[in-house]
């Protein structure tokens, strides 16, 4: 597909800063979503607030831009209103993990039909740099200014342990693992969630001692650990501090039914 | 699918519904909270079996998200909820508005404020129905005072917020969602469908121009709708900075709703010329009611409209009357703007009967405070 | 097929510089036309797709860049000389 079929020439260049991972994550979808051919007119995008929800807007197609941490129950409301069309929600750490953390659990648990694509640049980002629910403990931001006293959610554990068909964690500085990652999550049915741990150079590197987005991509290369498909319980620990890793790969892959299968919900016209 | 020409014997919520089903919703989101439960309870019953769709969500906010979701999807779709689910809804609210997504929610009101009285009656949420969101927003209120209103009105409350984009409420209260009576259901029932982009414009029920109503770009049909709570131009593009856009925008949703205030108000009158009107709605009308019907010195304003404001009809009686008795169960609230449109009609005498502790006000309270105005 | 940088859209990340295994790219010393050091392909001869049609061996350049910047183009003669 044409990039610009893809994308709303209209609206570009995209607003985010340099260096960014959105960009990177958008390259990696609007590749998978090419090569899988799905028709984007009969594709819904949906995104909370921030700098990653704002991807919807880019997309030349129906998008959703909603309230903050509630993208998955519009979600929800729109998939099962014209289970036809297809639903991909891009969102960040803090839009899904806290403020919508409820949605978030909710929404794996019914396993309605959709794609979520999670954009963890572990900080709020739009707002100016204020800590997340996945900043690392003692990092910096500026409601952290100390260092942050509380540790970091693992979203892709909550996922599995929530009950969603395909769960994966990648970063930015694996495109080609996110984009094969990207496909199958497209093709799965059921609630399918793929993480992308992100840089953000300009509100999270920059306090940090990494402001340059190579410095970020080198911290994730270094820190990334690969795990295989079979989950092995207590090792994989995800705690991203200087000294801890990333677990990135594929959790888990399965076939429980979706929601629109357990309610039979016919497809409309 | 829609309710059978009948007579019907039914609780009010069983009445909502019925008028729900037969205006044609596909999408009900719920949470269970006194005294609303029951209205979802029965459209997981009535839902099974159509292409509709029942959900109970995790929460309340959930539940009003995936409505506007719905309705994008192109569904009649609708909550119902009451005080401390109706708090949690008003961010969403606020975002219907904003985006004109037509959604119908139900409040049946309780005692407040917080947990207050989950199943005695109160009219405390009427201001938050107008207020409840941040920003500058009109919206249409409807207040049911018997089994059949809670039928005619939840359809009416499906048929405006189709016609003018917006969020429509049905202002409820346990009194009225738990009492049973009489429903009579006709044969023909006028139902309104949203102005669909791409699409001729079927014949509509009611004639009022709507011209600050734009096509509903229903997703999935390739209109590339592009839908946000952000100050957005009329092409969609987010445009927060933009000082015009935000007061064009925000000028419009207010106007489509206020200029179109004939279409939309409702009233019933009884013994119109009389010195003292009582003005009231809901249940707090029902011994105002009995009153006016029995005393040829009294009569009623009983609005069945709240939002936007009847200022028409309650101009017009207090331009006629000596002095008004405003009969609500909170205290005070309707009671003000009232008042400040019956001050500019030329009547300055405008009391309040409050009544507040999940009882409506008997006709003895009314008499009593008659009395005390030397009406009676 | 060789990467070509669009000095446009390119806000001088060097996401490139630092993920191509080859090596094809350089930061930039000149300020573009945008206002950033754009980055510069200066040595495509090295990518892996040098002398290639058809499918790619290697995208990290083109998948990487956040903001679209890099784009695949057929190479010129003298591209094929070096």
């Amino acid at each position: 597909m044409e990039i610009f079929d893809f994308y709303r020439k209209d609206r570009w260049p995209h607003v985010f800063c340099p260096g960014c991972g959105n960009g990177t994550v958008m390259n990696c979808f609007y590749r998978a979503f090419s090569e899988l051919d799905l028709p984007l007119e009969r594709t819904a995008f949906v995104g909370g607030i921030g700098c990653s929800s704002r991807i919807p807007l880019y997309i030349s197609s129906d998008a959703l831009h909603t309230t903050h941490g509630r993208a998955i129950a519009f979600a929800t409301g729109l998939r099962l209103s014209k289970p036809d069309l297809k639903v991909v929600v891009f969102t960040g750490d803090g839009d899904l993990g806290a403020i919508g953390g409820n949605h978030f659990i909710n929404g794996c648990r019914r396993n309605v039909d959709m794609t979520v694509i999670c954009i963890n640049n572990n900080i709020y980002g739009m707002t100016g740099g204020q800590a997340s629910i996945t900043t690392p403990h003692d990092f910096l931001s500026t409601t952290t200014p100390f260092g942050n006293k509380e540790y970091p959610f693992d979203l892709a554990e909550l996922a599995v342990a929530a009950g969603a068909n395909y769960v994966a964690r990648w970063t930015t500085r694996h495109v080609h693992e996110l984009t094969k990652s990207i496909k199958t999550a497209l093709q799965k049915k059921g609630f399918a969630f793929v993480e992308v741990i992100s840089q953000c150079p300009t509100n999270f590197g920059r306090r940090n001692k990494m402001a340059d987005p190579t410095q970020m991509l080198e911290w994730f290369k270094e820190s990334s650990v690969r795990r295989d498909k079979v989950r092995t319980a207590a090792v994989d620990h995800f705690d991203l501090n200087m000294a801890g890793q990333i677990t990135i790969g594929e959790f888990v892959d399965r076939n429980r039914e979706c929601y629109e299968e357990l309610i039979g919900v016919e497809k409309h016209g | 699918m829609r309710t059978p020409r009948g007579e019907y014997f039914l609780q009010g919520n069983e009445a909502c519904v019925e008028g729900a089903m037969s205006s044609g919703v596909r999408f009900f989101a719920g949470y269970p909270i006194t005294p609303s439960t029951e209205i979802a309870e029965g459209l997981a019953q009535r839902l099974k079996g159509t292409n509709g769709v029942f959900l109970q969500m995790e929460d309340e906010i959930a539940c009003i998200s995936a409505i506007i979701g719905a309705s994008w999807g192109g569904t009649k779709s609708m909550t119902a909820t009451s005080g401390p689910g109706f708090s949690l809804m008003q961010e969403a609210i606020g975002y219907a508005a904003m985006s004109e997504t037509p959604i119908v929610i139900v409040n049946v009101m309780r005692g407040g404020p917080s947990t207050g009285q989950p199943t005695r009656a109160s009219q405390g949420d009427v201001m938050q129905t107008k207020y409840g969101s941040h920003g500058d927003y009109q919206v249409i209120a409807f207040a049911p005072a018997s089994v059949q209103e809670m039928f005619d009105l939840t359809i009416e409350s499906f048929n405006y917020a189709e016609k003018y984009r917006v969020p429509a409420f049905l202002l409820s209260d346990a009194e009225v969602g738990h009492m049973r009576g009489l429903l009579s259901v006709p044969e023909q029932l006028k139902i309104v469908d949203r102005k669909e982009k791409g699409l001729k414009r079927a014949d509509e029920a009611y004639d009022v121009p709507d011209d600050l109503v734009h096509p509903f770009p229903t997703f999935g049909k390739g209109h590339k709708a592009m839908v946000t709570g952000m100050t957005h131009a009329e092409d969609s593009r987010i445009e927060p900075e933009d000082v015009k856009t935000h007061q064009e925008l925000v000028k419009r949703l207010s106007e489509k709703i206020l200029k179109n205030r004939k279409d939309i108000n409702k009233w019933e009158l009884v013994s119109p010329g009389s010195k003292t009107m009582i003005i009231s709605y809901g249940s707090a009308a029902l011994g105002p009611k009995e009153v006016a019907a029995k005393d040829e010195r009294v009569g009623l304003l009983r609005l069945k409209s709240l939002w936007p404001l009847p200022e028409e009809p309650i101009y017009e009686v207090a331009n006629q009357c000596e002095r008004i008795l405003v009969c609500e169960m909170n205290l005070g609230m309707m009671y003000w703007p009232i008042k400040r449109v019956a001050l500019e009609a030329g009547c300055k005498k405008v009391e309040l009967l409050s009544k507040i502790g999940g009882e409506p006000p008997t006709p003895s309270d009314v008499r009593h405070k008659l009395r005390g105005m030397g009406a009676i | 097929m060789k990467p070509v940088i669009d000095k446009r859209l390119c806000k001088g990340c060097n996401v490139c510089v630092y993920i191509c295994p080859k090596k094809c790219y350089s930061r930039g010393a000149d300020i573009s036309e945008m206002g950033y050091y754009a980055a510069v392909a200066s040595a495509t001869e090295k990518c892996y797709n040098h002398k290639r049609e058809g499918k790619l061996i290697c995208e990290l350049c083109v998948l990487s860049c956040p903001d679209q910047a890099i784009s695949w183009h057929p190479e010129t003669e003298e591209d094929l000389k070096k």
